[in-house]
């Protein structure tokens, strides 16, 4: 009797389970499938589809041959790999300092990041320093702007914290100041802290569009999410498609606004696919290894 | 008298010495310091504009709580508030008990390859930025042929325009919310889950407890720390309801459900240029807002010993 009852409450749980993340593959999956698909037959495409309806790359054609596309691609790689390497560089050196134990002066630093983590200026206060510096359409602000996170400082500390500091003490003992130890011996001993917060750095680097669509307005320095939200959300063609392609491939009917709004979401995507392996292998190692228990 | 002194004098050489040696670990930290004054505590500084009127040009004029008077007087403020009351009413209070029953039923999977599948494919969503989840969404619900719609005709349902629809958009925000986060929010309870004593269940096995007697009295308490530390952080949140979400879903046809008091803040500042109306709300929102997380917070502390810290 209990083995069947356990079966049941194994199927039921199991096609639970299938049908939510159903919900979150299919709609992407059809939007791969859609960018993908003719032109002529995938406005008619039905949303369950996961595989292109006839196969035709002219949609990254019209949208790849827009001056502003490959620039904000570019401008959006540079932020994120610049910016995630000021995030590590000041998240790693800060998280160091406040590791260490008798830090004259540690108690009032951590009390005074754990008050900025709590009260946030909102948008206008912020708005006017980027001004009032100068950064307004400098790639500089977006990078500035959000060089700290305290929580991943938080985060790092707890990393560095496993380090034992016998190795720190016999260290100096050696000879070696601050500055070796921190690159000779805590670098490495906490890779892969160091490999996680990277990935949260820069996932988040290039999904920003708030900021760079408020501070980089020179179309030159937008990045791709920006262009993302003003085709997809703000429904503007022109941002993407050039007016004279509009105009060529309508007479062939070969323009569906919404599978060239499917190919721009694949190009933002593809960065986060690519390096999905990776991050998952970052993602709390514990709780995908420990998932063989029980 | 003069031994003490002479421990004095001794004490200060001995920190004089210290703050030397650690020379090299404020200057470490001075990048990071430096970052926080110049881009939280300076405009936090800024945040007086709420009590004046901005001048680009020469200083600002002192018009004291004129703002905050227009604000409480109209009545956009209190339509604003109500929604972001109720958008964050569904996101973080009825969303809750949901993210930790998919914590639950995960670590009941049997099969561990579908276990991992569901673990891999269920994290991804929250890794796409607002802009790409919003242009899924857009097409997910599309009346003509998105899937939702698709589906609902299998059953003669006719196709609903879910994204214009007043009536049905606060539930597209929620159940894109919990499409997004309930992978990623589930790991929190599922370390928790997994982090139990094996002990635990033998002991269970030996009494004959059957899978939900083991849920309530074993798994249930282990979920209670991370719980009550989630809900703390999520009152904290109360006031945002998710800013990023909101701006790229509204438009004209149900921004007056949804417009909550971020996107009211974004518009009032940084488009139609009322700095210190825009910096008023903000400073009402960031001072109810820490207060939210420290009261919660004691409370906590004071009636189950957990708190955020």
């Amino acid at each position: 009797m209990k083995p069947k009852k356990n079966i049941l409450a194994q199927v039921i749980i199991s096609t639970v389970m299938i049908l939510i993340i159903l919900t979150m593959i299919i709609p992407i999956l059809n939007i791969f499938a859609k960018s993908f698909s003719d032109p002529a037959l995938s406005p008619s495409m039905s949303g369950l589809r996961i595989i292109p309806v006839g196969f035709d790359l002219i949609n990254y054609q019209i949208i790849f041959s827009h001056p502003v596309l490959i620039p904000s691609i570019f401008n959006s790689l540079l932020i994120t790999i610049a910016g995630t390497c000021l995030n590590i560089f000041m998240t790693t050196s800060a998280a160091y300092v406040l590791v260490r134990p008798n830090l004259i002066g540690k108690k009032a630093i951590m009390v005074f990041l754990i008050c900025m983590m709590l009260f946030d200026p909102g948008f206008v206060p912020e708005y006017l320093v980027v001004k009032d510096l100068g950064l307004m359409n400098s790639r500089w602000s977006v990078i500035l702007v959000t060089a700290v996170n305290v929580f991943y400082l938080v985060i790092m500390m707890r990393f560095f914290g496993e380090v034992p500091n016998e190795m720190h003490e016999a260290a100096t003992i050696d000879g070696a100041g601050h500055f070796r130890i921190f690159w000779q011996i805590y670098m490495p001993l906490a890779k892969s802290g160091i490999a996680t917060l990277t990935m949260y750095y820069a996932v988040s680097r290039w999904n920003e569009y708030f900021r760079s669509g408020i501070y980089l307005l020179d179309s030159k320095k937008t990045t791709l999410q920006v262009i993302l939200r003003q085709f997809v959300v703000m429904n503007s063609t022109e941002t993407i498609v050039r007016a004279q392609d509009l105009l060529d491939y309508n007479e062939f009917a070969k323009i569906d606004v919404n599978a060239l709004k499917a190919a721009t979401i694949v190009v933002a995507i593809v960065p986060i696919i690519i390096f999905y392996p990776i991050i998952l292998r970052y993602i709390k190692g514990g709780v995908m290894t420990g998932a063989v228990k029980g | 008298m003069t031994t003490l002194g002479k421990g004095l004098e001794l004490n200060k050489h001995a920190t004089f010495r210290k703050l030397k040696a650690d020379s090299i670990l404020y200057l470490m930290i001075a990048p990071t310091i430096i970052y926080f004054l110049i881009f939280r505590v300076w405009p936090i500084a800024n945040m007086r504009l709420a009590f004046y009127t901005f001048r680009s040009k020469g200083p600002w004029e002192f018009v004291g709580f004129k703002y905050f008077k227009q604000l409480f007087g109209s009545p956009a403020f209190y339509s604003i508030l109500r929604n972001t009351l109720i958008i964050s009413f569904m996101k973080y209070i009825l969303m809750f008990p949901l993210i930790v029953l998919f914590a639950i039923l995960l670590n009941e999977m049997r099969s561990h390859s579908l276990r991992r599948s569901v673990q891999v494919i269920s994290y991804l969503p929250h890794f796409l930025s607002w802009v790409v989840i919003a242009g899924i969404w857009l097409s997910f619900l599309s009346p003509s042929n998105g899937a939702v719609n698709q589906i609902l005709g299998l059953f003669g349902m006719e196709p609903v325009d879910f994204m214009t629809s007043k009536k049905a958009i606060r539930w597209v925000l929620f159940f894109c919310e919990l499409w997004r986060s309930i992978g990623w929010d589930s790991i929190i309870y599922f370390a928790a889950i997994i982090g139990i004593d094996a002990e635990l269940y033998e002991a269970a096995d030996i009494d004959g407890a059957g899978r939900l007697n083991i849920i309530r009295y074993i798994i249930l308490p282990a979920l209670f720390i991370p719980m009550v530390t989630v809900f703390i952080l999520n009152l904290g949140f109360f006031l945002n309801a998710g800013f990023d979400q909101v701006l790229n879903f509204a438009n004209d046809s149900v921004l007056s459900t949804i417009d909550i008091l971020d996107t009211y803040i974004y518009r009032l500042g940084l488009v139609n240029g009322q700095y210190s109306l825009a910096t008023a709300l903000g400073l009402i929102k960031g001072v109810v807002g820490v207060f939210l997380v420290l009261g919660t917070h004691v409370v906590s502390k004071k009636y189950t010993g957990v708190g955020v810290w």
